[in-house]
């Protein structure tokens, strides 16, 4: 349907297309709009905001670590500003932060090498060049251990580089810096760009990796209630039909509207049945019905907050609930790059409403007029009833969590929002 | 195409359409008779409908170029001629045989190899893992048994197409009904009432009704009692006599347990509402709607949220009911977002189909969600039932021990049960046509008491 009308609407692919032509500000206004339309949403967002951030980097003027950061701030601002209900737009921005900062750390502790020793040292150390980030893999867990060693170094040479914008233009000794400050600034760009490809790398992976860990959760026979397939749920799904013979039970809230023309997942369904899982759309909003029958609920998540409550699409909750209520395991796949540092807001719990006109139509004028009517399209579920976290780096407990947001933010940008958002 | 796989109903007409295949796909189709995913049926269906399409070119052409003898013509006349036989064939079969049991099946003649997952496809696409649970079914009136009276021959068509759908709208046609078949009841000679009744013209009658749509539990009690009353009769007790007392006890029945029951409920759940309560409730329930325009009347001053089931949308005709009542609604269209709806409510009233003699509420699918959300959130549970919904001989601990499927959606395509199980510790009350303790008591103390007691009806 996609490919056949060349659509005129714009998405995010058309976006990322056109970011080596438009202008930084015009890339960041509309990626602003697709957001605000909800054409980028969920999943999305993650690589949407990890582009745009490499083009602030790539693009904008800067020349120091502190420009940087605030640039890419002020960018991350916006865009969670503009989808306030996607808490996944923050992590990244953090991300990007932090990796700044990383880098600027290893830069600055190369170029006190490089000043104080001669360069017979670089060249003595050519296996650990210093600019070469080392590809940590997605797991990245070094950097905070990194940090933590070179706090002293940093701070130190933070003087002299606050000093030096200052110097430049009193002294008018204005060469040895525009020499010194492009080959650091051109090495940072390029390493912050690396970094923010890597990210862009794991977000692309995580769903293959959290598919990987597919058969070891599913077992044969199991009878696996999954709440509105997201990608990473088919993804998972589809890796574990080709090891085993399951039975999958996809519920979903709302009825297939009747302009449909086939069933709900037909696409994903033809898939498991063509591996030998067989597949059962329920037509229900209530679970509690069929949650004797089933072994374990799946579902992904949009994000996961510090205490391990989940923000889900509404309905995600019903299962929830219900497995708990029958003890019954319930499995949240979600890569690491959801996990957000931040408590559910009060916004966050209520649930997001959401467009009602598809249950009462705009012609039945006597409920438009009389009804206030709650299409509640967000839900928030309480970190005790979710038994699993599956992430790209397996599977975690709500213990652990803490742990693994220290190894993915720093401190410091945690709250980049508020810093920024008071001026 | 869609409905045809879908499980549509088994009315011999759209049997027979869908099984008048061209002679050329019969082998085809005979080959694999047994296990047809939906994809094949769909296949399959296709091509038979693309062969009868040519054939009837085949044969308008042939009539065009040479009318009156033509071999293809023939061919063509014959397979529609085969057509309408097939479909008379079945139903002649099904009225000889009389046997309603295997009512379907004459009408799927084993003269057609490739009948068998055509006719499967009633209950075939259900799922195994709930193959176990009844599903309501059209029999064409054709095929009912020849005792059925045609009072209970509309009430069956009524309830298995969902015309009547709850619980106790289903036992107040078949009690009148039942008083039309006792009407003109007349005792064969050297029998009695008390003797003949029952066995040759009551279970004739019950069959029926469960084969269009399992029983209600409401409906098995009311029967219980019935027959009771009908074994009391002494066997002297002249016809007339016990005619008048049958029909007086009916009467009495949809008096005491229905009316008066309903009335009783409505008023005690309406006094039980405070003024400023938010009241949520689930669907549209008969005695929670009356509770609430109830309460209305008598100047209680609240709001409601209606929570939904989109595959029904019975609620949004309560909310504009309410709303017409002068009553503030919310209404939400699904269970989305359910835990801060329920969070905000003083009072969920549920309605029910039925007790268990465990206290479990069956009810509509959903209930029991919003019943633990509730609970969960501090909300008081109050379920309004009728005793005579009340079950006294089965336990119910999961939803898939009684329940029923939704003959529109009963494929793996789209499946739905129609009921689920509320557990006892998500039921704060449960408020009936009893008047004691303020009507509003847990389901095990009314259960208890409704063992102690024996019943009066039957004396």
């Amino acid at each position: 349907m996609a490919p056949s009308q060349p659509s005129h609407t714009p998405n995010l692919d058309k976006l990322i297309k056109s970011l080596r032509v438009q202008s930084l500000e015009a890339s960041i206004e509309s990626l602003i709009f697709l957001l605000k339309r909800r054409q980028v949403k969920g999943d999305e967002c993650a690589r949407a905001t990890a582009q745009i951030l490499r083009q602030v980097v790539a693009k904008s003027k800067w020349h120091d670590v502190d420009q940087l950061l605030s640039r890419v701030q002020s960018a991350g601002l916006r865009l969670t500003q503009a989808a306030p209900h996607e808490p996944v737009i923050g992590n990244i921005v953090r991300r990007v932060l932090g990796l700044i900062r990383d880098e600027a750390c290893e830069d600055r502790n190369a170029d006190d090498l490089g000043s104080e020793a001669a360069s017979d040292i670089q060249s003595l150390a050519p296996t650990a060049p210093p600019p070469q980030k080392p590809a940590l893999v997605p797991i990245r867990p070094a950097p905070s251990i990194l940090t933590t060693g070179l706090q002293v170094s940093k701070s130190m040479f933070n003087l002299l580089s606050v000093a030096d914008p200052g110097d430049t233009p009193m002294t008018g000794a204005s060469t040895p810096m525009s020499q010194a400050q492009p080959a650091s600034v051109h090495a940072l760009r390029s390493e912050v760009m690396d970094g923010i490809e890597e990210i862009l790398d794991e977000i692309h992976q995580a769903d293959d990796q959290i598919a990987s860990f597919a058969d070891i959760q599913i077992h044969p026979g199991d009878y696996v209630l999954v709440y509105q397939p997201s990608r990473t749920v088919e993804k998972f799904l589809i890796k574990a039909a080709s090891k085993r013979r399951f039975t999958v039970i996809i519920g979903s809230l709302d009825p297939p509207s009747p302009s449909a023309t086939e069933a709900p997942y037909a696409a994903l369904r033809k898939k498991l049945n063509a591996a030998g899982v067989q597949t059962i759309n329920l037509a229900s909003n209530g679970l509690m019905a069929y949650i004797p029958r089933v072994n374990k609920v799946i579902f992904g998540a949009k994000a996961v907050y510090q205490n391990g409550g989940l923000l889900v699409d509404s309905g995600s909750c019903i299962a929830a609930h219900a497995a708990h209520e029958y003890l019954k395991p319930v499995i949240v796949l979600c890569g690491v790059y959801k996990f957000c540092p931040e408590d559910p807001s009060d916004e966050v719990s209520q649930g997001a409403l959401g467009n009602p006109s598809s249950f009462v139509s705009y012609g039945n004028g006597q409920a438009v007029n009389g009804l206030e009517i709650e299409n509640t399209v967000t839900d928030y579920i309480p970190p005790e009833l979710v038994d699993v976290y599956l992430t790209n780096l397996g599977p975690q407990t709500r213990h652990h969590l803490a742990s693994i947001l220290a190894d993915h933010y720093k401190t410091e940008d945690i709250g980049f929002s508020f810093q920024l958002g008071e001026p | 195409m869609a409905g045809e796989s879908n499980g549509a109903p088994p009315s011999g007409a759209s049997i027979a359409q869908v099984a008048a295949p061209a002679p050329a796909n019969e082998p085809l189709a005979a080959t694999n008779p047994e296990k047809l995913t939906p994809a094949q049926l769909k296949a399959k269906a296709k091509a038979e409908k693309a062969a009868r399409r040519a054939q009837v070119k085949e044969a308008r052409a042939a009539v065009v170029t040479a009318p009156p003898t033509s071999q293809a013509g023939g061919a063509g006349a014959d397979a529609k001629g085969g057509k309408g036989k097939g479909k008379q064939d079945g139903q002649l079969g099904g009225q000889g045989k009389g046997g309603h049991l295997h009512a379907h099946r004459p009408s799927v003649s084993g003269r057609r190899p490739s009948m068998p997952p055509v006719e499967r496809d009633v209950r075939g696409g259900i799922p195994e893992c709930f193959s176990h649970i009844s599903m309501a079914k059209r029999i064409p009136l054709s095929q009912a048994h020849k005792d059925v009276h045609p009072a209970v021959l509309v009430i069956g068509q009524q309830m298995a197409t969902f015309a009547l759908k709850d619980s106790i709208s289903r036992l107040r046609a078949t009690l009148l009904a039942f008083r039309k078949v006792i009407e003109p009841y007349e005792t064969p000679k050297g029998n009695s009432l008390s003797r003949h009744f029952v066995p040759h013209v009551l279970n004739p009658q019950i069959e029926y009704l469960t084969e269009c749509r399992p029983m209600c539990f409401a409906m098995g009690n009311a029967i219980r009692l019935l027959k009771a009353k009908v074994n009391k009769f002494d066997i002297d007790t002249p016809e007339d006599e016990a005619k008048e007392g049958l029909l007086e006890w009916i009467d009495f029945l949809i008096n005491e347990r229905i009316t008066l029951a309903e009335y009783v409920i409505a008023q005690n759940a309406a006094q039980s509402i405070n003024d400023g309560d938010t009241i949520v409730t689930y669907g549209r329930h008969r005695l929670v709607e009356k509770t609430l325009l109830g309460a209305k009347k008598i100047g209680k001053s609240f709001d409601v949220t209606i929570i939904d089931d989109p595959y029904e949308l019975g609620g949004q005709e309560l909310a504009t009911v309410l709303r017409e009542a002068g009553i503030d609604v919310v209404y939400s269209p699904n269970l989305g977002g359910l835990r801060p709806k329920v969070a905000a409510a003083s009072n969920l009233f549920l309605g029910g189909e039925a007790i268990f003699a465990n206290g479990a509420l069956q009810a509509p699918s959903g209930t029991a969600d919003v019943a633990m959300a509730a609970m969960n959130a501090g909300a008081k549970v109050i379920v309004l039932c009728e005793t005579i919904n009340f079950d006294r001989e089965r336990v119910s601990v999961d939803a898939l021990t009684y329940n029923e499927i939704d003959p529109e959606r009963c494929t793996a395509e789209s499946f739905r049960l129609l009921f689920d199980n509320t557990h006892d510790k998500y039921i704060t009350g449960v408020i009936t046509e009893f008047e004691f303790g303020g009507g509003n008591s847990p389901a095990q103390a009314i259960l208890a008491l409704l063992r102690k007691q024996e019943d009066p009806l039957i004396a």
